[in-house]
């Protein structure tokens, strides 16, 4: 790509998330929105194969539907209460801006483009779609959570959390393994939102924390299938090592970072006499732990029957900037110990 | 004000007729310039001071490009302008309808316009206070517009070798 559009884009991607985080009126909100879409597309239709061309496509049909859903909604609003302040929508409004939002972030009935567009991208636009993507909508629903329906976030985040884990089951691609993972962790975000907005900032810091660590990974080991993780040992061994920590992470297994948030929400849940819910959540968990459990395994568990003839492989010194996928590793995998100062959040 | 808007009901008339006569696309695209500002005149003689200035924006950028388009597609040696034989005859039969129509309508009083010139109306002034008020929102919107300018551009730019060849 061309350098200057290259930096205006960039630049854009960054101006859409911080006017959208700024904002306090619902049109520079929804602005914020489509300068993001319009920025993401050129990234993801850089290589102009055919399956990058229907990502974009996909993306741009159902990022410009969910945005005009956003300024239907807003504008029903200021139509009936006369005015266009963020935290004030009425009862209509603010379910068809859930149903917007959920569709921008990628929730269960909506999240179908999700995995599709993920497969055509290649991993630095995975990233920025999975991570960078996520934060503007995601402020929004932080920020007007209290005018938002419980039951319908309710839903919305247990059927994420069961359909993220449920069709992440049978993929062998990792973009579409980490774009499911990525709507099963949205899902814990919605079912907490209601009751407590700063467990769901909580769960949404390292949800961007351990979906980096493990995106810079892949890149890193350039692998973008399960049979090709299992290739991975001779390039770099600690790597493939830590990577497993970063998936039992991802999946909330107690040594971990990733068990923090999953552990608060259940406590917060049961605190709110939601035992049920909680208690489905919990174990719908299981179906995505399965599936980063077999990462884990064809990653780093899988020992040769007999004696290895291989050995690791003869290598330069990498010319990767790995400081960020260092940082990002640490904190996903070694956080778990400060969680008492996580205590004040509720 | 009147006299305004007299002015601008005359030059909607001459400019419609000037697109009408079949003169060569330069001049017609003129003519359509033309009546359009005209318009725009008689809207904001009326009042309707915002929705003649979107108009005059939006029309006349989008007439310029017709003008532009038609200009680059059908440049001829020789164009026919309005002082040429076959556009100086229906020059003159579309005044003579013209006249006609005036002499049916006029003694049946339907063209009379009444009072209430030269007032900002509201509902459209309202509108125009989102612009007053947040100037900046208009440099966001400009850099938007430039973002979907850049974005067009990079996506249909590897057309020829791409997968959307045409």
């Amino acid at each position: 790509m061309n350098p200057y559009a290259l930096s205006i884009i960039m630049s854009s991607l960054a101006i859409g998330t911080t006017i959208t985080l700024t904002s306090s009126h619902w049109l520079l909100a929804w602005m914020g929105l489509e300068i993001n879409t319009l920025a993401m597309m050129p990234l993801m239709i850089k290589q102009h194969h055919p399956r990058a061309t229907e990502a974009t496509t996909k993306y741009f049909l159902t990022q410009a539907a969910a945005s005009t859903l956003i300024l239907f909604s807003t504008m029903i609003n200021a139509w009936s209460t006369g005015q266009w302040e963020l935290k004030e929508l009425s009862t209509l409004p603010s379910n068809m801006m859930t149903i917007a939002i959920a569709m921008k972030l990628g929730l269960a009935p909506m999240h179908f483009w999700l995995p599709e567009v993920m497969q055509g991208l290649n991993l630095m636009t995975g990233l920025i779609l999975s991570t960078w993507q996520k934060i503007a909508p995601m402020t929004l629903m932080l920020i007007i959570f209290n005018t938002l329906n419980v039951n319908l976030l309710i839903t919305l985040g247990f059927l994420s959390i069961l359909v993220g884990g449920w069709s992440g089951l049978n993929q062998t691609q990792l973009r579409k393994i980490m774009a499911y993972s990525s709507i099963a962790h949205l899902g814990w975000m919605m079912a907490i939102l209601p009751f407590s907005p700063a467990l769901a900032t909580l769960n949404f810091l390292l949800y961007l924390i351990m979906t980096s660590a493990m995106f810079m990974m892949m890149i890193l080991l350039n692998t973008t299938k399960i049979n090709s993780l299992t290739t991975t040992w001779p390039k770099t061994p600690i790597m493939t090592s830590i990577s497993m920590l970063i998936l039992l992470s991802l999946g909330g297994l107690p040594p971990t970072t990733g068990f923090m948030p999953k552990w608060m929400i259940l406590n917060e849940l049961t605190k709110q006499h939601i035992s049920t819910i909680a208690t489905m959540m919990a174990i719908s968990a299981l179906l995505s732990l399965f599936f980063y459990l077999r990462m884990a395994y064809a990653l780093s568990m899988t020992q040769s029957p007999n004696q290895t003839n291989s050995t690791t492989t003869w290598r330069h010194k990498s010319k990767k900037m790995t400081i960020l996928l260092t940082a990002t590793t640490t904190m996903s995998i070694m956080m778990l110990p400060i969680s008492p100062c996580m205590t004040p959040l509720y | 004000m009147a006299y305004i808007i007299f002015l601008g009901l005359f030059g909607l008339v001459f400019g419609m007729i000037g697109v009408a006569s079949n003169p060569s696309p330069y001049y017609a695209a003129f003519g359509l310039v033309l009546g359009a500002a005209s318009g725009c005149l008689i809207l904001s003689g009326f009042g309707i001071t915002f929705l003649s200035l979107i108009l005059f924006l939006i029309y006349l950028g989008g007439m310029m490009v017709v003008f532009a388009y038609s200009a680059a597609m059908a440049a001829e040696p020789y164009p026919e302008a309005w002082g040429n034989m076959s556009v100086v005859f229906y020059v003159l039969f579309y005044c003579v309808v013209l006249g006609m129509g005036l002499g049916l309508v006029d003694s049946i009083d339907v063209l009379s316009i009444v009072g209430e010139f030269s007032v900002v109306r509201s509902d459209w002034g309202g509108v125009s206070v989102l612009y007053y008020s947040g100037g900046w929102l208009l440099l966001i919107l400009g850099w938007v517009l430039l973002i979907t300018l850049f974005v067009v551009l990079e996506v249909t730019r590897a057309v020829k070798y791409g997968s959307m060849c045409l």
